[in-house]
């Protein structure tokens, strides 16, 4: 009020005041249907306004001056909207809060009449000396606006006048309400439109960079803004990357990085709702990517699948007055959740594609030879390496049946079986030869195994490893390790010649110088002939291990009382025993009865067993225990020589029926022996289908068991 | 006293062996190769030949088959001796026509053992 408001001026209405004559009561009836019709017929507010004011200004109600003035909701002014009465009345006049008489009736509700507007302190000195009536319009129980009537006379209205224009109004505010029901639906319905717009759009575009700049601009349309910005979640880096950029910074934006939290954008991604930033220059959130930005308001909203973090959006608009309220939030929250879920169903696609082309270069680029059949044996598809392989060209060899090409009358068969198998869900490994286009053969390994697409059985994949150096390879080491047996025995041969000749001339020697009576020589010929037994136990025990290696120890089944063999041993071993002081024990020989074995091995391994217990054993005793057990599948015959010597550790034990080791490196000098022994016992055990087991403590003693099979059983059975 | 004829090429072992046989009572002659051994066992009338099995001119397998071909020396026991010990060489010596098979380096109560089993009884 220390200004002079800009509002409804009389100044300039006129200078000559129009006088008002009584109106007549019919005319004044007339007037208001006439109003009333008006109206109703208005299809906007302007038109509702205008109507109003139109018949309003009628010769018979005889008022100088009628205005309507609505309020700008997001400013509070009012806006002139129709007026009749003032020829120069500007477009869109505004008046702010607190100036004039006509913000009275949006205070408080009512009507207000001032007879005299000169005495009114909200008015302004005018030459204006009239009257005037405010009266509040009132649609969908809300204050819109006023209606304003002046008189140039002082006192010139009647109450009749009073309920005129109350319900002139009332009926304003009557057709405002509907005209804007009638507005908020038709928007409703075109955001819908634009919603089901976009759906069907995005559902469409399956390439997610053109996806991501369409649902941009969609939400950019929707919302009428000028700028904005999507961005998506990569869950590698945890970042949010913008992907899709409209009009923001000078230049693009795309590929800028974000971390959750950082921005408007990485604030909603990882608080999960929307945000709106009155002014995102004094934000305390904001990114110093976009410290240049001259935005005011923003406003930004996560990409959400659930609970799944798709992206984030952000807005902004060029006009600095532009503020988002909660209509625009209502619309992103109607936008959002069909952007993540085009864009989670691009990125799915993508990865789709992506991984089928990760495949199709796997098995393009794969060394080995692929091929991928249907049902019906027919080629499907196979890469470069099978092509290589077999001299075809994959035209030559699609649709095809594969096992005419590349069998050969004798694997035919075979082949036509493994392909059956795979195709029957049961992989194939085998090892085999297959013909190339030229005819030619090579040597490959065949892997086929079942393709199962969703549970459906729809064909199989083979491979072929060319495996002829393999093969060249396993044939060249086989070789070798003949080459090492013959040349093994054949120097054990060239050893036992003179051997031969050594003890058997000092055997003749002993026997002759007895006999010439030089008995003092006989103890180092003694010597002699031991040394050269030694060497021949060495030998044999090098020849039997070197035939073992080469699969060429045979076994000669023989049934035989297994006693006999435990007197023959006992008595053998007798001499060893003696050198040492040691007592031979022999348990259960009375019931161990007959059994099916080779004889000859089981007399070497008892009397390797024997002899090694007798030479770790001083002044003590060895038994060899003999046992027979009967079990469901087998009869075993069970020989177990315990003494009671220096025992061994476990670790030694470990390393104990490997050839040429001794418990003890140092023990070969100690307590002589070929450390053979052991590693040829095991060897024929197993080759009898039996098993070696022991036992031992340091200090204590050890147990050695061979346990065989009696192989008695057949006999028995058909005997009985 | 039973006459033996020895097969052996190896000088060492053939003059320790009829040494060896010798002192035991026995009569031995000598062959060096499986050629003059065949001769030998073929003119001889020999109550057993010991016979080598690597042998030159003919091996031994060879000698025995020949030997055992021939009308005269047919009955004659043959002990193989061999420092080949490996699998099948006394199924081979045996198929060959041999009656016992011994390998090297002899141990000559053994050999004498087995002998003695295809000798007529001895003192008759």
């Amino acid at each position: 009020m220390k200004k002079r408001p800009p509002r409804s001026p009389r100044p300039r209405r006129r200078t000559a005041p129009r006088a008002r004559p009584a109106p007549a009561p019919a005319a004044r009836q007339d007037a208001l249907l006439r109003l009333s019709t008006e109206i109703a017929s208005a299809e906007n507010e302007r038109d509702v306004c205008r109507a109003v004011v139109a018949g309003l200004f009628d010769k018979a109600l005889g008022y100088d001056f009628v205005a309507v003035l609505l309020v700008d909701q997001a400013s509070g002014e009012r806006v002139l909207v129709a007026s009749e009465g003032w020829k120069d009345a500007p477009a869109d006049l505004r008046i702010r809060p607190g100036q004039g008489l006509s913000e009275r009736p949006l205070l408080d509700g009512r009507l207000h009449y001032a007879p005299r507007v000169t005495r009114e302190t909200r008015y302004l000195p005018t030459r204006n000396e009239g009257s005037e009536v405010d009266v509040p319009i009132l649609a969908n129980r809300e204050l819109v606006g006023v209606l304003v009537v002046e008189s140039n006379r002082a006192d010139a209205f009647e109450p009749d006048d009073l309920q005129i224009l109350a319900a002139a109004a009332h009926q304003a505010g009557i057709a405002i309400g509907r005209v804007r029901l009638l507005g908020a639906l038709h928007v409703r319905a075109s955001e819908q439109q634009a919603l089901i717009d976009t759906m069907s759009d995005l559902s469409r575009q399956l390439e997610l960079s053109k996806l991501l700049q369409a649902v941009l601009e969609r939400a950019v349309g929707l919302l009428g803004v000028s700028h904005g910005e999507l961005a998506i979640y990569q869950p590698d880096s945890r970042d949010l990357e913008i992907v899709a950029s409209h009009n923001v910074g000078r230049r693009d934006t795309t590929g800028t990085r974000m971390k959750l939290g950082e921005g408007a954008m990485g604030h909603v991604a990882r608080a999960r709702e929307p945000v709106l930033i009155p002014d995102y220059r004094q934000w305390p959130g904001r990114s110093a990517q976009y410290a240049a930005v001259e935005f005011h308001a923003v406003m930004a909203a996560p990409l959400l699948m659930g609970d799944h973090l798709v992206g984030a959006m952000a807005f902004m608009d060029r006009d600095p007055r532009r503020q988002f309220g909660l209509e625009d939030l209502r619309l992103l929250n109607l936008f959002a959740p069909q952007a993540a879920v085009a864009i989670e169903n691009a990125r799915l696609y993508t990865a789709a594609q992506h991984q089928t082309r990760y495949f199709q270069e796997l098995v393009e680029n794969n060394p080995v030879a692929i091929v991928t059949l249907d049902q019906q044996h027919n080629v499907v598809s196979c890469n470069p390496a099978f092509e290589a392989l077999y001299g075809y060209t994959q035209s030559e060899v699609l649709g095809r049946n594969l096992d005419d090409l590349i069998t050969t009358p004798e694997t035919r068969r075979q082949a036509v079986a493994y392909t059956e198998q795979a195709l029957n869900q049961r992989p194939v490994k085998v090892i085999s030869q297959r013909r190339r286009k030229d005819g030619t053969f090579v040597d490959v390994e065949v892997l086929g195994v079942p393709v199962v697409v969703g549970g459906k059985r729809v064909g199989l994949m083979a491979l072929y490893h060319d495996i002829t150096a393999l093969l060249a390879a396993r044939r060249e080491a086989e070789e070798a390790s003949q080459a090492k047996s013959r040349f093994l025995a054949s120097v054990s041969h060239e050893l036992r010649t003179p051997l031969n000749a050594i003890i058997g001339y000092s055997e003749l020697l002993q026997e002759e110088v007895e006999e010439l009576g030089v008995g003092q020589l006989t103890g180092d010929l003694g010597r002699v002939k031991a040394a050269g037994q030694l060497l021949l136990a060495l030998i044999n025990d090098i020849l039997d291990l070197s035939k073992i290696e080469a699969g060429k120890m045979e076994v000669h089944l023989e049934t035989f009382e297994v006693r006999d063999v435990l007197d023959a041993v006992t008595a053998t071993v007798q001499p060893l025993l003696e050198k040492n002081a040691n007592r031979l024990v022999v348990e259960g020989a009375a019931g161990c009865g007959a059994m099916r074995a080779d004889r000859t091995k089981l007399t070497q391994m008892l009397l390797n067993l024997l002899s090694n217990a007798s030479k770790f054993t001083k002044a003590g005793t060895i038994a060899l225990k003999v046992t027979r057990a009967e079990e469901p599948d087998e009869t075993w015959v069970t020989f177990a020589v315990s003494d009671t010597g220096i025992g061994m550790t476990e670790e030694q034990i470990g390393r104990l029926f490997q050839a040429f080791s001794q418990a003890d490196t140092s023990i070969a000098g100690k307590y002589g022996g070929t450390g053979l022994g052991l590693a040829i016992t095991k060897r024929f055990t197993e080759l009898m289908g039996g098993e070696v087991r022991v036992e031992s403590r340091p200090g204590v003693g050890s147990t050695f068991s061979v346990k065989l099979p009696a192989g008695t059983r057949d006999a028995v059975t058909r005997s009985g | 006293m039973p006459r033996i004829l020895l097969v052996e090429d190896n000088e060492m072992n053939r003059d320790m062996l009829s040494r060896r046989l010798v002192r035991k009572g026995f009569e031995v002659d000598m062959a060096f190769d499986g050629k003059a051994g065949v001769d030998k066992a073929r003119g001889g009338a020999y109550d057993l030949i010991l016979m080598d099995m690597s042998l030159p001119e003919i091996d031994g397998w060879e000698a025995t088959r020949q030997l055992r071909a021939a009308p005269e020396t047919k009955a004659v026991p043959i002990i193989a001796l061999t420092a080949h010990a490996m699998a099948g060489d006394r199924e081979k010596a045996l198929a060959a026509g041999c009656n016992d098979y011994d390998t090297k380096p002899i141990e000559l109560d053994r050999l004498l053992g087995k002998m003695a089993a295809l000798l007529p009884a001895s003192g008759a």
